[in-house]
């Protein structure tokens, strides 16, 4: 399984490479994305600053920047990983090689494995870039300890990538990959906080809110990274997560497995 | 040959159609897909909200009405989008489906079938934005005046001179054959630099000084400042006149830029590498 998983990996590994210019996005999405939010909230706050009082009675902070400059982060790191899982599939059923691949005798799901390894690297890199930018562009202060903002992300994986494994399924039987990486990463920004205080949703949504993983490693991020949080302060996020991950991962997998099976039988595999 | 481009134009309408709506998860996404973006944007407006007004944003705009101003933006920023990705990205499809070079050899020239990949495009954006409008306005509710007719005759010259871009955007997709990033950058930087969801008066400096260099800009501005009768950079008229003249300008460099590029694809035989 493990050298399934290693191919797909060196296989992504060579694409990516093949298109030099994949550097120049991972450089300059994480300065430009959160602009557009950035600047609304400076509007929205007035040439006096009138009203970030208010956005300071519901998130604590009147640092917009630091904010949201987590949420859209995380933000980035789901999307991308949504992309790629859900337009590999498709990609190799459009190209016709996804038959080809399911035919080797190496369980399926070493396929998504790979793209995890593949996805874990690239947004181990993006990260890393994306805070190297936010301390020169937005003057992006760590006021907490830096590893234990680290141990959120690892804590976070599994949840990230066993809702991976759920969407892969979801997109081999809508055989659509946009729509529902529009859906799941729109989903994600109207509950998850990315921009906002959840507190100005009304109660239904919060406590919807409450059941995305993501929610809480924004969250502990949030508290860390601003506000100097310590392990015992963020233990109620940390453990949510860990349950989270692994309920997501079992789900991931039952899902692939019962989707797989399902379009060997119809034989829709390679249908798109 | 009018008559067999309209002809052309209509065949690739039809299966751009077909393609749409043998996804139907995809065709139904489409419809509610503005919400997604537009819910966001209203909830962080709730937190700067003092007595359920955005105070601040009338400091910097004239109006209050802050879902307004992000609707009209998005209506615009959607059909600059539908350009960008109908013309730019359609080139890319067909190169992964393997079928340019069969659509090349065919005797209509590249900007015909482009125009044609975006007109489908423009006519889902279409419905898209009357749903949009609808949905908001029952949700979030909004108000934009009666002067919707001047809004659309000063929409039509900025729409026209979106094809100049959109065309420099495929020529830019046939030489590094790389779609996604390119497109959604730059539409992602037109839309911020224009201000599709803020005002620029809000951007530093240097950045401001990009924004007023950009056509796009005035055309958001003018709509916004028809139907909200928001605070406009220029006055109306001289706003529309850089508008007429975006639309001239860009269509002539845009397709003279994609002539050359077309070209030299077809010099080096590169047309279907990807």
């Amino acid at each position: 399984m493990l050298n399934g998983a290693f191919a797909v990996f060196k296989r992504e590994m060579k694409i990516m490479l093949r298109y030099p210019s994949w550097f120049i996005p991972m450089l300059i999405w994480p300065v430009i994305f959160p602009l557009g939010y950035l600047f609304t909230a400076k509007a929205l706050s007035g040439t006096g600053n009138t009203s970030l009082a208010q956005f300071q009675n519901f998130a604590g902070t009147t640092d917009y920047t630091t904010y949201m400059l987590i949420g859209t982060t995380i933000w980035m790191w789901i999307n991308s990983m949504l992309w790629t899982f859900g337009s590999s599939l498709r990609v190799e059923q459009v190209r016709g090689t996804l038959e080809s691949n399911w035919l080797c005798p190496i369980p399926k799901v070493s396929l998504l494995i790979g793209y995890s390894l593949f996805q874990i690297l690239i947004s181990f890199v993006f990260i890393v870039v994306s805070v190297l930018e936010f301390k020169i562009f937005f003057n992006f202060e760590f006021i907490g300890n830096p590893l234990l903002a680290f141990l959120i992300i690892i804590v976070s994986i599994p949840a990230v990538y066993g809702l991976g494994f759920v969407f892969a399924s979801l997109v081999m039987w809508a055989k659509e990959a946009n729509s529902m990486v529009f859906m799941v990463r729109g989903i994600m920004t109207i509950f998850c906080g990315i921009t906002y205080p959840l507190e100005v949703l009304p109660n239904w949504m919060r406590n919807i809110s409450e059941f995305i993983p993501m929610t809480h490693s924004i969250n502990a991020l949030r508290r860390v990274i601003s506000s100097g949080a310590v392990l015992v302060d963020i233990k109620r996020e940390i453990y949510i997560l860990i349950i989270s991950g692994a309920i997501l991962m079992t789900l991931g997998m039952i899902a692939f497995n019962y989707t797989q099976n399902k379009v060997k039988e119809t034989g829709t595999l390679g249908h798109y | 040959m009018v008559k067999n481009y309209l002809l052309a134009i209509w065949a690739i309408i039809k299966k751009d159609a077909k393609i749409f709506f043998r996804y139907p998860v995809n065709a139904i996404f489409r419809i509610f897909e503005p919400i997604i973006w537009i819910a966001p944007v209203y909830f962080l407006a709730l937190s700067f909200q003092i007595n359920g007004e955005n105070i601040g944003f009338h400091e910097y705009t004239g109006t209050t009405d802050f879902m307004a101003f992000i609707v009209i933006g998005s209506i615009v920023g959607g059909f600059v989008s539908a350009v960008l990705w109908g013309m730019g990205f359609s080139l890319k499809s067909e190169m992964d489906a393997g079928v340019i070079e069969s659509n090349w050899l065919t005797p209509i020239p590249l900007w015909v079938q482009l125009i044609g990949r975006s007109i489908f495009s423009l006519i889902i954006t279409s419905l898209n934005v009357l749903m949009t409008g609808f949905l908001v306005w029952l949700l979030f509710g909004f108000n934009i005046g009666n002067r919707i007719l001047e809004a659309l005759i000063t929409l039509i010259p900025m729409l026209i001179a979106l094809y100049g871009l959109g065309f420099g955007i495929a020529a830019l997709v046939l030489i590094t054959n790389n779609a996604n990033n390119i497109i959604d950058i730059s539409n992602f930087l037109l839309n911020i630099l224009s201000g599709e969801s803020f005002p620029i008066t809000v951007l530093p400096r240097g950045i401001m000084f990009i924004s007023l260099a950009l056509p796009l800009t005035y055309g958001y501005d003018a709509i916004r400042g028809i139907l909200l009768g928001s605070n406009t950079l220029l006055p109306l008229n001289i706003e529309r006149w850089i508008l007429i003249g975006f639309m001239i300008l860009g269509v002539f460099i845009g397709y003279r830029i994609l002539v050359r590029t077309e070209k030299h694809c077809k010099t080096m035989g590169n047309i279907g590498f990807h």
